[in-house]
């Protein structure tokens, strides 16, 4: 599974990071950082539930990615 | 709507009649002044109508606003800050005066370049640097009230003295004219034209003051860092440092404490929820976010920059949009059963904060306030009720709020 980011919706709620920190992280201003993120099989379920937390409909989930 | 209330507040000529509707946010039935009243309730009835209309009256000088009611709309809005602008000038305007409070009322690009000066300062990783301090101040609050009886007024007890303790110490500043901030707060906001404007004077001269002072004698606080900072390669003018502190000031203090009374009203009226949460402590995060979900606080206004057909609503150059908080966190297109509160709610993509570049530049803090002041709260005082014999006051508005909170655990 793979987290699609659209860095330029992102307005730093970090709804995303509240979930799983070890999965999405912020840069120094606190908005995700930019580029994709692969997502390890143990970690999906925190990983879409984190995607779907945030408000500004910034993080895609693509499920055929595989990691 | 009666003709009276037309004349009072002519329809500009564009607004289809059927697209006027007799709502207001300062008006409407539960929006004055109500004892035991349920604001956040009493606007549910737009969902209802249509998805957008018109109020005549829906500001504090009474102007008329479209209404977005949908969520979903009040994204596309939100965030398309081109077409829908914040430059209002709101507190300048409380004084005839005309310059931005920052970065509320600039639009981008303008706006991102203050934001990314402010952001690394209200980050959630800076924000736990700052728990330990609220956390002590809140155990401080709590347990003077605890010693000194078995109720108290939560409002002035806590929740203000709370919210403005942790806004001074940001900045640096003693505790010792925490009263005198509270009352200019409640000035600005609540009073009417004359002492607004008195608040709003002493605001700004305390700020400016406060700036010139660390200009001087520079200490490591918040307005040190501003007066020191600086955007596209050059400081920062007096204008824009008191466009920022002033912001600080009342964006902090009224929403928190609102926050936190509308919060323990309704553990307090919901005893089943304070059980709950008194068992499950670690159940009052994801309970604070449905909390800020049912008791949002903040109507957003913006400024059609140009002509625009949204879904078939003509917006004029120049109107005003309402994006209620409280109306689309009730939105039943985005929430499943919107007007049942249910602490245990996961998917949560409320709107308190606000979206778009104009998220709320506290939220992460504001955040760690409301939950440490709930877990305090119930980890030291027992099982909480509305004193026998007195009623919460509330009112709708600009920012929905509650005057008094008499909890008591007799
Ligand atoms: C529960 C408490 C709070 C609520 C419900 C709240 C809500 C909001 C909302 C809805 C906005 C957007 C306004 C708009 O776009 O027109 C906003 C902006 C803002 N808030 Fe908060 N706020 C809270 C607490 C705080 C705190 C504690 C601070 C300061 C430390 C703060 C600082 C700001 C600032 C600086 C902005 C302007 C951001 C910008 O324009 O980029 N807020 N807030
Ligand atoms: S939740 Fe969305 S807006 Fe917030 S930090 Fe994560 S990606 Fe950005």
């Amino acid at each position: 599974m793979r987290v699609i980011v659209n860095k330029a919706k992102c307005q730093g709620h970090a709804r995303c990071w509240a979930q799983a920190p070890e999965i999405f992280t912020l840069d120094d201003e606190g908005y995700i950082e930019p580029g994709d993120i692969k997502v390890a099989k143990r970690d999906e379920l925190k990983a879409a539930r984190g995607a779907r937390s945030c408000p500004e409909r910034a993080l895609a989930i693509d499920r055929a990615a595989t990691s | 709507m009666t003709k009276n209330q037309l004349r009072s507040n002519p329809v500009p000529d564009h607004v289809p009649p059927e697209m006027v509707r007799n709502f207001s946010l300062f008006t409407s039935p539960g929006m004055l002044p109500t004892a035991n009243g349920d604001p956040h309730a009493a606007v549910t009835c737009v969902h209802a109508g249509p998805p957008i209309f018109y109020a005549p009256n829906n500001t504090r000088d009474g102007r008329g606003t479209w209404v977005i009611t949908r969520a979903s709309d009040q994204r596309k809005v939100l965030q398309d800050t081109e077409t829908f602008s914040s430059h209002r000038s709101i507190f300048a305007s409380a004084l005839g005066e005309n310059w931005p409070m920052i970065p509320l009322e600039l639009d981008p690009p303008a706006h991102g370049i203050f934001r990314s000066l402010l952001n690394p300062l209200f980050t959630p990783q800076r924000v736990r640097a700052l728990e330990p301090a609220v956390r002590e101040r809140a155990i401080a609050l709590i347990d003077t009230i605890a010693a000194s009886g078995t109720n108290c007024d939560v409002m002035k007890d806590f929740a203000y003295p709370f919210a403005v303790n942790i806004f001074l110490r940001f900045l640096g500043l003693p505790d010792d004219r925490l009263a005198i901030f509270v009352g200019w707060g409640k000035d600005l906001l609540h009073g009417d034209a004359v002492k607004r404007k008195a608040a709003a004077q002493r605001i700004v001269a305390f700020i400016d003051d406060l700036a010139a002072l660390r200009r001087k004698a520079p200490v490591d606080d918040f307005m040190t860092f501003v007066v020191q900072a600086q955007v596209a390669g050059r400081p920062l003018t007096n204008e824009e440092v008191r466009g920022i502190g002033v912001l600080l000031f009342v964006a902090g203090l009224d929403t928190v404490a609102a926050a936190i009374g509308f919060d323990l009203a309704h553990l307090s009226r919901n005893p089943k929820d304070q059980e709950w949460l008194r068992s499950k402590p670690n159940r009052i995060v994801v309970a604070a976010e449905e909390l800020l979900r049912a008791y949002p606080t903040v109507q957003m206004i913006r400024v059609a920059t140009r002509d625009i057909d949204f879904d078939g609503v003509p917006i004029r150059k120049g109107d005003y949009i309402s994006c209620a908080t409280m109306i689309a966190n009730r939105d039943p297109a985005e929430f499943e059963c919107p007007n049942t509160i249910d602490l245990a709610r996961e998917e949560n993509r409320h709107t308190a904060f606000a979206h778009g570049p104009h998220r709320c530049l506290g939220s992460h803090l504001a955040r760690r306030e409301i939950v440490i002041g709930l877990e305090e709260w119930l980890a030291r005082i027992p099982a909480l009720r509305i004193k026998e014999g007195t009623a919460p006051i509330t009112h709708g508005g600009h920012a929905f709020g509650i005057d008094n909170l008499i909890l008591d655990w007799s």
